[in-house]
């Protein structure tokens, strides 16, 4: 929770045209900016807004996260392995940071 | 690829003002049960609300939640659209809508031709017993939606 930390589980090797499962699990407060600490004052809000995955540069899937995201964002989605190269993962938080992880797939 | 974020969060007040407004004179005089219309009109009126379009039922969008869950803050959402994903027929995105929530748009997953599935897996938070709401945007224009119902046992916004 302090540390936002990302982990995704793909596979390494995919058969061509096969489609294959991406799981994202980012570590993230996702303060949504509704809470109130003890003081009474408002948390302010604070969530990954952005999340998109490359592959060969080219985004193949992305996603706008809003409040309503449950607390360390879970996401499960599937891709379609056309060729060989490089997966890329990145998540940006508001403020504008962002995380990012990549991955290399072989596609036979 | 990736459209323009519409930055401004829907308010569920703004939303259902606007709404009520709008649809206040189309009740009256009509024989249709109370409970199952307003509950769809409601729904379908904030999604025309929130997108400027009218959406379409379709058996093609699959939603998969628990009917109960005993916590609001990280409630199990499976979706999956019926789709071949070509060029001609394909889903350019699919919005999650919690219209209970003090904010209803809950997330936007945006879809490639030929490169991904339009089926994901998440988690999300319900401020109390709800319906959930899924519109796919297909590559025409036409919208998409189905719903399912979903009981929390507490509140997972506050």
């Amino acid at each position: 929770m302090f540390n936002p930390t990302p982990r995704v589980q793909v596979p390494s090797v995919a058969a061509k045209g096969e489609t294959f499962q991406v799981k994202a699990l980012m570590s993230h407060q996702m303060e949504t900016g509704l809470r109130r600490d003890p003081k009474g004052d408002v948390i302010p809000r604070k969530i990954i807004n952005k999340f998109a995955c490359r592959y060969n540069d080219i985004v193949v899937f992305g996603v706008d996260l809003h409040e309503a995201m449950a607390a360390n964002p879970y996401i499960e989605f599937y891709l379609r392995a056309t060729e060989s190269g490089q997966l890329e993962f990145i998540w940006e938080e508001d403020g504008g940071h962002t995380y990012a992880l990549t991955h290399q797939l072989t596609v036979g | 690829m990736v459209e323009e974020t519409n930055t401004a969060s829907f308010t569920r007040r703004a939303v259902l003002t606007a709404a009520a407004a709008a649809g206040g004179g189309l009740a009256g005089g009509v024989f249709i049960s109370p409970l199952d219309a307003s509950d769809s009109d409601d729904d379908v009126a904030i999604i025309k609300q929130l997108t400027g379009k009218t959406p379409v039922g379709s058996d093609r969008v699959h939603l998969v939640m628990p009917r109960t869950f005993p916590n609001g803050y990280t409630v199990p959402l499976s979706f999956e659209i019926d789709s071949p994903m070509t060029e001609a027929d394909h889903v350019r995105h699919v919005r999650v809508f919690a219209p209970r929530n003090p904010l209803i748009e809950v997330a936007r997953f945006y879809f490639v031709p030929r490169r991904s599935e339009p089926r994901v897996s998440t988690r999300i938070r319900l401020a109390g017993p709800q319906d959930v709401l899924v519109v796919a945007e297909m590559n025409d224009g036409a919208l998409l939606m189905t719903k399912t119902w979903v009981e929390v046992a507490t509140n997972g916004c506050a």
